[in-house]
């Protein structure tokens, strides 16, 4: 009797045993689907979109979204390639404009966004997205290869109190480079500041946005989007090397000044160091919180000899790219596409714009805005928008395609700092960074046709 | 009677190695030969295409004249780092041992610099001397002296060899004290009888007696300045202006982090790995023997 206790007694703990040991087995089935999502923000970009993958996993319980920094964007980006090449890439990456050509050069590790909305069976229209974004992260075709996302462009901002200090009309900024360089040599001439004008992202501005705004190509190939066999021919072209030569000129007397590559020359603006800065709209959320000055935004200074007047500008910033991978299931990409959703979503989006600063990458969040009166309220927020958008659409306007553009950017870069040191002339340096920059596109041509 | 303890047992000793022997294998051995691997290879960045080449990536890098210029610009820079390194720590380990009150008050200070990470160390000096926002850089200005490190590239190897070279004072004085130290007091003070100066005492006894020191420091500096200073650079310069202080070490992450180049920056790493053994061997070999002790 007392073994048949002892016997139902173990029976029982035993059954119990499978019982717990199977609940957790049978939650697992609804455990939500993870969807990794890698950016290379910091700050309150990073912040807002860390947000919103909390946002999305509150609102549903099917996928679980996990937004993570690995990095600035290149760092990011060699993180990403590195897992990608381990087989466990993230779903999502965010990719600046510059390393767009890679991207899409490598037809096998991506999934064009356009399909990953087709295959999960839901509705994307390539349309919805602002015309400049389109042309620059899109196919012949009209569907888009990764969804534009942090959308910028260049435009000039310039300090107020200099101006009036230096006698200049504060609410006339320079429309075009003689303009520019007028008022620049007038602040030195006055001392009203430093340095006159200078420039963050050199190459992203003085070559690839002042080529938009003049409707010039940087290569071969409809701009490299025709083929990988494209060349760049920058430097045979006078427009460029007069732009540089006018930066060599200006920066004799400091009516411009070089203050480094990237964001560095943003200080110089902040600090009321530099007068004028021609900088990526992205920038205007932190002058709005740090300058202590009153200063205005004025659209990318053109030069008024140029046929046909001044071009919008293209974009810049970065977007969404889908990786792919053997053991991606169906279930992960349509949760991705349903994270893209809502990403896109006039709510997002405009929101985004609003906070950060960035550019609204969809026709309604850019309409939502304007009929709330966004603009209205804030006309030095809607410069940038206004010359990318509403500026003359051109040959030009919707961008390049180049592989290893991250690298090129750097030759010109070296190239130019060079012309500025006074080591070779304005047309050497484009000559230089050209035929650098073809031997690379080359070497990509090489790897990108064996690797499709 | 043998006291000597002995294992009969062949594969005993094989298996105290195998942690040690492993963590080689995996750590030093697998990446430097995929290094070496990778250096013969030609391939995209996501790794979709691998094309056998040979030495290609080597000839080309040997017939790219930029890159031979980065061979002497790191000559240069770490030679300079070595030397400021080790200068102002002689100097101070020489001052610091004739302290006699709150000595270990002024050691503890001088090797505070080296606990300080090189990212770190680089950003602090990046600051002081930023044209825009740095203080030594406003003093500068005030002396009239035109200072601009993003485009003057003789300034910019200025600030990364004294940001590099700052940090590892404090190394070579913890060396130089202890070197010091070991000197046997005998011989300063027969020196002093037979009337020599301070000047003469360190020149004739001090120094050579420190030569193994100094040399051990040098060797040490030089490998510093070649290898670990990839942090300080990044944070400081990025290599440039027009490459101004771009050294070995700094393009090996940049063609391989930044521009994806994994054939072409292998193949640096590999030219790497034979420096370093090359400067192991000469320091084992041949100088170590040379030098007096």
């Amino acid at each position: 009797m007392k073994l048949f206790k002892k016997m139902l007694v173990a029976t029982a703990v035993g059954s119990a045993l499978v019982a717990t040991a199977m609940l957790p087995t049978a939650s697992a089935q609804n455990k939500p689907i993870e969807i990794q999502m890698w950016m290379g923000l910091t700050g309150l970009g990073g912040e807002t979109l860390t947000k919103y993958g909390e946002e999305f996993n509150k609102m549903q319980n099917e996928y679980k979204v996990t937004v993570s920094f690995k990095g600035q964007y290149p760092e990011q980006r060699a993180a990403a390639v590195a897992a990608f090449r381990a087989g466990n890439p993230p779903h999502i990456m965010q990719m600046f404009d510059a390393g767009s050509g890679d991207m899409m050069g490598a037809k096998n590790a991506i999934v064009p966004v356009s399909e990953v909305f087709k295959k999960a069976g839901m509705q994307f229209n390539a349309g919805d997205f602002i015309a400049p974004a389109r042309g620059y992260y899109g196919t012949k075709d009209g569907s888009l290869l990764s969804m534009p996302f942090n959308v910028s462009t260049a435009v000039l901002f310039y300090n107020k109190d200099a101006f009036k200090k230096a006698g200049l009309d504060a609410n006339k900024p320079p429309a075009t480079w003689p303009e520019l360089i007028a008022a620049a040599k007038k602040v030195r001439a006055t001392n009203a500041a430093n340095c006159g004008f200078t420039t963050t992202w050199l190459a992203w501005i003085q070559l690839e946005q002042f080529g938009a705004r003049h409707n010039i190509g940087l290569g071969t190939q409809a701009n490299g989007r025709a083929g990988l066999n494209a060349e760049l021919n920058f430097a045979s072209n006078p427009a460029f090397v007069k732009q540089v030569e006018t930066l060599v000129d200006m920066q004799k007397d400091k009516s411009f000044d070089y203050k480094g590559r990237s964001n560095d020359a943003s200080a110089s603006f902040q600090n009321g160091e530099c007068a004028m800065i021609t900088q990526s709209s992205g920038a205007y959320g932190g002058y709005i919180r740090d300058a202590k000055f009153d200063w205005g935004v004025a659209p990318l200074p053109y030069w008024p000899d140029a046929k046909g007047g001044p071009y919008a500008t293209t974009v810049g910033g970065a977007s969404l790219w889908v990786f792919n991978a053997p053991n991606r299931s169906a279930a992960e990409f349509k949760g991705v596409a349903k994270f893209l959703d809502y990403l896109k979503s006039t709510a997002v989006m405009s929101d985004w714009a609003k906070t950060t600063g960035f550019l609204p990458a969809t026709n309604a969040a850019f309409k939502y805005l304007t009929d709330e009166g966004f603009y209205a309220q804030n006309p030095r927020a809607g410069v940038a928008i206004g010359t990318l958008a509403n500026g003359k659409q051109g040959e030009h306007t919707g961008g390049y395609r180049f592989g290893r553009w991250t690298e090129i950017r750097d030759f010109y870069h070296e190239e130019v700092e060079k012309a500025l040191q006074g080591k070779q002339t304005a047309k050497e340096a484009l000559e230089n960074a050209q035929k650098r920059g073809n031997a690379a596109l080359r070497q990509f041509e090489k790897t990108a046709v064996a690797a499709n | 009677m043998d006291r000597r303890v002995t294992f009969n047992n062949k594969l005993l000793p094989y298996l105290l190695l195998a942690p040690q022997l492993a963590v080689t294998l995996v750590f030093f051995f697998w990446p430097a030969g995929q290094a070496i691997q990778m250096s013969v290879m030609e391939q995209d960045a996501f790794g979709l295409s691998k094309t056998f080449v040979g030495l290609a990536n080597f000839k080309e890098l040997f017939a790219d004249a930029e890159y031979l210029k980065t061979f002497w610009r790191t000559l240069i820079f770490s030679g300079a780092v070595a030397f400021c390194a080790l200068v102002p720590a002689l100097l101070f380990a020489v001052m610091a041992e004739r302290i006699v009150r709150g000595a270990t008050f002024y050691r503890t200070v001088l090797v505070l610099p080296y606990a300080i990470a090189p990212a770190v160390a680089g950003v602090l000096w990046l600051f002081m001397f930023n044209p825009s926002v740095g203080i030594v850089a406003y003093w500068l200005k005030k002396m009239g002296i035109d200072w601009n490190p993003k485009l003057d590239g003789n300034d910019a190897m200025i600030l990364v060899v004294m940001a590099a070279a700052w940090k590892q004072i404090s190394y070579n004085f913890l060396f130089f004290l202890a070197g010091l130290q070991s000197i046997p007091k005998a011989l300063l003070e027969a020196a002093s009888i037979d009337g020599a100066g301070e000047w003469r005492k360190f020149r004739t006894i001090v120094f050579p007696l420190l030569s193994p020191t100094t040399f051990f420091l040098l060797v040490v500096n030089i490998v510093y300045a070649f290898f670990d200073t990839f942090g300080i650079i990044d944070a400081v310069t990025s290599g440039g202006p027009a490459k101004a202080t771009e050294v070995l070490v700094y393009k090996v992450y940049y063609d391989g982090v930044v521009a994806l180049n994994l054939g072409t920056s292998s193949a640096q790493s590999v030219i790497l790995m034979a420096i370093v053994i090359l400067l192991t061997a000469i320091q084992f070999r041949y100088v170590e023997k040379k030098v007096h002790y």
